[in-house]
């Protein structure tokens, strides 16, 4: 440990740290609008200024380490003042649009520039006239509100590999947009919305369809279901003031209840439904040598785009099984259609979601409509519900629990662990082991895929055969498994894993595009704690044995992948271009 | 001598009028002693002396005769012509103020030519070095000698050597930063035009010294002569085993690349210009990590600018101490200028530390062009600021030079006369940062482009007293917040002209006034009636009819059809014309 | 071309090259060139080979005098070594003319004079 001064206060820190970490552990805080947890500093905002002693330049302590007896000063008059003049000439080049923006009152911009109570604006208005590109239907770009910080290209850059997003231009006239200035959505992109959780501002934002579903809410002639994902129950509390990592799930099921929907249902059903098939398929492809190995998950929508983008030669190897998503709007509008004898042309199927590609999920492809409809109609982020919750005036933290409805809502521990990294191949063991061994395991959790770490490497036994595992979140880290994969085929060498499990963002669900602001590794640990936790109370663990889907596929599919199941729950993978036309 | 036994080389230092008369009278002279066949007279049109009145230099005795009156010709000939002696009162010595080491080679060899870089001791210092095969002394001679990065920066060039030399790592770079960009600026273009071998054997002691296997020079796509020499020089660099592997028959290997700047002034940044070489938008990173510990491709590189390069043979050839005694105590060796603007004679000089800034301006530049009166002088280009006359003796050091809110910077160097406004010329040079700035940081983004706004308000007649307020405010902001060089100087030009030329700034804003004559919006040509003497010359001389009436009656400037191209206020001499 | 070594160095640069007693040099720099140099180098080699003069046409780089490009080094025997400034074809072929074959100065051209210092004598 390391010994110094921040503010005549006396630090203890680790070797390696910089000022604007050290700063934080003897809670002083140094603003910035450029550096976030996740991403590396890029000293764009020149607001985290400070001074040491013994240098006569203000440092950027966003990327400055700190050493040994360093002598800090953070916030004399004179950095404030150099601080109040940068934030000055930045809201100089920003619309003040604040009222009608989406980051009202959850922007990092607008909380600084009151922070600094800057009541008029000494420099001329710069701002530029630069078209909206809504081209993706998912994530809404308005370059007007950039300040340039470089957050989204660093996260979709270096993070998420994708380099759709890229800085044009330079000067005064600098902006983040694809390369070739061509709409976003004839880019790279994979929608996984990552750039608009990391914004400080309203640059990049979620396509709000909060009023399309408010219409079909309000249609007496629809008949709206809704399903809630894994992880939206453990994130949506931080939108109403609840420690994060609070499961409110119950909460939401009354919530949407009152905003109006006729049947609550819950996406950890279908996860267990996703798992009956998914499981079925493994143990097909490795039991009984029935297809391509490794097997890989596909429940991210944006892990599948960009497959279907980069690695197109692997498509064999992805599970044709759907998402949790669309198999619920599936079976809303077949299975519960019938059931309850309700057209299913006149069924609105609403899924809240963590995620922003989940939007563009639901048309992707043709299997979306296998129901004669398409299974969903509208995808609301979590960010989106909660402002509907706030729009319908409930007060969501005061709210009495309900239960979901039950044909399509009650699920097993598996079910909810869906929303974090490495929790479907965990679900996914419970019920392969079962499946192989005909037993239920002893003990169900498998630690080792647990965590943040990147890529999780591990092996599991299954009557005396060794199964080897590999899990990823966050697409940067996708590349070096799939690298194996494919170098040990092209050798003819042992394959490296049997079964993969990807999720697009870091964290998995639970640190999805869609989520509420804010995230870093910390939000994300306590996010998916909370996971793990209504895991370890759900009396029934593994998918197999929630009795609501077994009465599924004996009242409806018959068995996993049979040819009803295959039908209505499974799809199909095409090669596409990294960049239209 | 020729067919001449002596010759006589005359020039009139001051308006060159008396050339022709003095000329006629050496001639004379001469003949009357019958030495018109020994002696030959030649009217030369530079003697390298200024404002001393006629002078003369005598060859072969190389003798030089200032402040020459009509009087003094007959003894100069009896006395130094006639009796090979000296005429005292007249004797100046001719020592010139340059001194080159950097431009030692520059018009003197063939740049093409290795053979000719070989016999003006070229690859001596290379050939030294690896004979001694001792690292530590190679950088030991270099803190001796006291040099200081040329590129502006002025930081000591064996730290950063050292920086990189102590990494512990097998791959390290060399880099060459020769993305000269300061408008004037071209010293960097000269050295590597007409001597790259200088700076490649620079390159070839550095690589040496901190353990580099590959270096690279960073050349400016728009100077394609010195990038085809450049190549030209490390191709036969390698025939002669001086590059490659087994440099001079040791087990030293070494080999150079060129790499092309595409335009952006930001590059000759040293973390933009790493960027640039990896193929990523050239745009600064946060210092720290240095590039000397985290560089090109993440590894230790040491970066030093093509002047710097260009001293390193020499100093390691004739030892640091010998480097260290020129130039001044604190600032050792020479530094290259660019010397251009209103002065009479555009040059690239190489001057030793220490001179002053009159002695560049008048002994060397031959003062100011047209006899107009001079106002200021430039350095440091877009990061430096404007020096007023008043601080002519300053002496050039980097030390001194910051003390009065310029820089030494690259080695731009732009006099200013009465004509050059002060809000125009912070203007220019402010625009200049505007256009060149990544975009990357808020400070240098935005506050370069408020300040441009407030200084065209300025320079338009728009402005209050809070625009000059405003200028300071964000000046400091930029100067302190800014992520690299540019941003953090950028505003240097604006707070030199406001310090030391604030009654302009009140002219254009109060009085709404420009002097100069930059200002459109500010200033209209008139005639002052009571001194026009009718002369009719700026009717003559005005290219677009606007100057009414005739010889009898008078003259007048038609306001609607004036360019405002100053030419009448230029021709008429009697100062009849206002602005 | 013999690679060079430590140890053969001194004896294959200092190879007594029969020392160039008349010869031309221009600045042949982008600024040199810009001012029309390239013309006069042509004018100058056109003029020694029609002349049959024994005379080394050298192209060297920017010697720095801005103001009087393009510049033309002139070394004879027996003359001095002088540079002539802001040279045009005519006066590249006074320079051969009048200078080297007629031994005598031009008039009004003559920006340096070399002053005597080894290297530039």
């Amino acid at each position: 440990m390391l010994k110094a001064f921040i503010n005549n206060i006396e630090v203890e820190f680790e070797k390696g740290l910089t000022i604007l970490e050290v700063a934080e552990q003897v809670q002083v805080k140094i603003p910035t609008l450029c550096k976030h947890k996740d991403l590396a500093p890029s000293g764009a905002c020149g607001l985290c200024i400070v001074k040491v002693e013994g240098s006569n330049k203000m440092l950027r302590s966003c990327c400055t380490e700190m050493t040994e007896g360093m002598k800090v000063n953070t916030h004399d008059p004179e950095l404030v003042e150099v601080r109040r003049t940068v934030l000055e000439l930045i809201l100089s080049n920003h619309p003040n649009d604040c009222l009608t923006c989406g980051r009202n009152n959850d922007c990092e911009l607008q909380s600084l520039v009151a922070d600094f109570a800057i009541r008029e604006e000494s420099f001329n208005k710069i701002v530029r006239e630069v078209p909206k590109d809504l081209s993706t239907g998912t994530i809404d770009v308005d370059p007007a509100k950039c300040i340039g910080c470089g957050r989204c290209i660093e996260v979709c850059q270096q993070i998420q590999n994708v380099w759709a997003l890229s800085f044009l231009d330079r000067g005064i006239n600098i902006r983040m947009a694809p390369a070739g200035d061509i709409q976003l959505a004839d880019s790279p992109c994979v929608r996984c919305g990552q750039c608009s959780a990391h914004c400080p501002t309203g640059a990049i934002f979620e396509h709000d369809q909060t009023r399309q579903v408010w219409e079909e809410l309000q249609d007496p002639d629809k008949f709206c279901l809704v399903q809630i994902a894994p992880s939206v129950r453990v994130a949506i509390g931080e939108g109403f003031g609840f420690p994060v990592g609070t499961n409110l799930t119950k909460k939401i099921y009354a919530a949407l209840r009152r905003l109006g929907f006729q049947v609550v249902f819950d996406t950890n059903f279908s996860a267990d439904v996703t798992i009956m098939e998914e499981a079925t398929e493994f143990v097909q492809r490795f039991v009984h040598k029935k297809g391509a190995l490794p097997l890989i998950t596909t429940c991210c929508p944006s892990w599948v785009d960009f497959m279907e983008k980069f690695h197109a030669d692997m498509i064999e190897h992805f599970s044709s099984t759907k998402s949790p998503q669309e198999i619920m709007g599936t079976l809303c509008k077949t299975y519960y259609a019938e059931k309850n004898k309700i057209d299913p042309g006149k069924m609105k199927v609403i899924s809240i979601m963590p995620c922003t590609a989940k939007k563009y999920e639901i048309s992707r492809a043709e299997e979306m409509f296998a129901s004669g409809y398409q299974g969903t109609d509208y995808v609301l982020t979590t960010r989106e519900l909660i402002r509907m919750i706030k729009q319908a005036g409930i007060d969501f933290s005061s709210l009495e629990d309900e239960e979901p409805d039950h044909l399509m809502g009650d699920y097993s521990g598996a079910g909810t662990i869906f929303g974090t990294t490495g929790g479907v191949m965990e679900a996914a063991l419970r019920t392969a082991y079962y499946f192989v061994t005909g037993e239920n395991l002893k003990k169900v959790e498998f630690k080792n895929v647990r965590g943040l770490e990147g890529i999780k490497e591990t092996s599991v036994m299954i009557n005396n055969i060794e199964i080897k595992i590999a899990v990823a979140h966050g697409l940067g880290n996708v590349g070096e498994v799939l690298n194996k994969i494919k170098q040990a085929k092209k050798n003819g060498d042992p394959l490296p894993y049997h079964f993969v499990e990807v999720m697009a963002c870091p964290g998995g669900c639970i640190g999805g595009g869609g989520q509420p602001y804010g995230v870093t590794n910390e939000v994300r640990r306590l996010r998916t704690e909370a996971l793990y936790d209504d895991d370890q109370k759900c009396e029934v663990r593994c998918s197999h044995d929630n009795p609501f889907v077994k009465k599924l596929y004996k009242e409806y599919l018959d068995a996993p992948l049979s040819e009803k199941a295959h039908h209505l729950l499974h799809t199909k993978y095409v090669p596409r271009p990294e960049y239209k036309k | 001598m020729g067919k001449y036994k002596k010759i006589i080389m005359i020039k009139d230092t001051n308006t060159g009028n008396r050339t022709s008369r003095i000329y006629d009278l050496f001639l004379n002279s001469l003949r009357e002693r019958g030495l018109e066949d020994d002696v030959q007279v030649v009217r030369v049109a530079d003697i390298n002396f200024y404002n001393k009145g006629v002078v003369a230099r005598i060859l072969p005795d190389n003798i030089t005769y200032v402040k020459i009156e009509e009087s003094d010709i007959d003894r100069i000939v009896r006395i130094s012509i006639v009796k090979d002696d000296t005429v005292k009162d007249l004797l100046v010595d001719p020592k010139d103020k340059q001194m080159r080491i950097v431009l030692r080679n520059c018009g003197i060899i063939d740049p093409e030519s290795i053979d000719d870089y070989l016999k003006f001791d070229g690859y001596k210092g290379l050939k030294k070095v690896l004979e001694e095969n001792n690292r530590d002394k190679v950088i030991e001679e270099l803190k001796i000698s006291g040099l200081c990065g040329r590129g502006g920066g002025g930081f000591p060039t064996w730290m950063k050597w050292n920086f990189a030399k102590s990494q512990q790592t097998d791959t390290k770079f060399i880099i060459c930063n020769g993305d000269e960009g300061d408008p004037g600026a071209y010293m960097d273009r000269s050295v590597l035009e007409g001597d790259p071998h200088s700076v490649i054997e620079g390159m070839i002691i550095a690589a040496f010294a901190i353990g580099a296997k590959k270096g690279y020079l960073y050349i400016r796509a728009e100077y394609p002569l010195a990038i085809s020499r450049v190549e030209m020089a490390i191709e036969q660099a390698h025939q002669k085993g001086l590059l490659g592997k087994n440099i001079l028959g040791t087990d030293f290997s070494f080999d150079l690349g060129i790499r092309l700047g595409a335009g952006a002034f930001v590059c000759g940044e040293e973390t933009a210009l790493i960027a640039s070489i990896e193929g990523k938008r050239g745009c600064p990173s946060p210092r720290p990590p240095y590039p000397t510990i985290n560089g090109l491709w993440g590894k230790p590189t040491v970066i030093n600018n093509v002047e710097t390069l260009a001293n390193i043979a020499q100093i390691l050839l004739n030892g640091g101490k010998r480097f260290s005694n020129i130039g001044t105590e604190k600032c050792a060796g020479t530094k290259v200028f660019a010397l251009t603007g209103k002065v009479k004679n555009s040059s690239l000089i190489e001057i030793p530390m220490g001179i002053t800034l009159k002695e560049i301006i008048y002994d060397i530049g031959g003062g100011v062009l047209n006899n107009k009166k001079i106002k200021a002088v430039q350095t440091g280009g877009p990061s430096g600021g404007v020096i007023p006359e008043e601080f002519f003796d300053t002496c050039i050091d980097y030390e001194g030079l910051q003390k009065l809110g310029s820089i030494m910077g690259s080695g731009g160097m732009i006099v200013m006369d009465e004509d050059d406004c002060m809000v125009d010329i912070a203007k220019f040079y402010l625009k200049f940062c505007v256009d060149e700035s990544c975009g990357k940081c808020a400070p240098c983004r935005i506050g370069g482009k408020q300040m441009l706004d407030l200084l065209t308000d300025i320079s338009e007649g728009r402005a209050s007293c809070d625009h000059v307020d405003q200028l300071k405010r964000i000046s400091k902001a930029m100067q302190k917040a800014s992520l690299c060089g540019l941003g953090q100087t950028a505003s240097n030009p604006v707070l030199t002209t406001l310090k030391y030329f604030e009654e302009e700034y009140k002219e254009h804003i109060v009085d709404r006034r420009c002097k100069s004559g930059k200002c459109e919006l500010l200033f209209i040509y008139e005639i002052i009636e009571d001194k026009c003497k009718h002369c009719g010359l700026c009717q003559k001389k005005c290219p677009v009819d606007a100057i009414d009436g005739d010889r009898d009656n008078g003259f007048m400037i038609n306001q609607e059809k004036c360019v405002k191209c100053g030419q009448c206020f230029d021709v008429c001499k009697f100062e009849a014309i206002s602005r | 071309m013999t690679k060079l070594t430590l140890k053969n160095f001194d004896q294959e640069t200092s190879k007594e090259e029969k020392e160039i007693k008349n010869w031309v040099k221009v600045g042949m720099s982008t600024c040199g060139i810009a001012a029309g140099a390239d013309v006069v180098m042509e004018t100058i080699k056109k003029a020694v080979k029609e002349n049959g003069l024994d005379i080394k046409v050298i192209k060297t780089g920017c010697v720095g005098k801005c103001y009087a490009e393009p510049l033309v080094e002139v070394k004879v025997e027996n003359m001095p070594q002088v540079m002539y400034g802001k040279v045009d074809a005519d006066i590249a072929n006074l320079i051969i003319q009048q200078h080297i074959i007629g031994k005598k100065l031009l008039n009004d051209c003559i920006y340096l004079v070399a002053v005597k210092d080894g290297k530039n004598g």
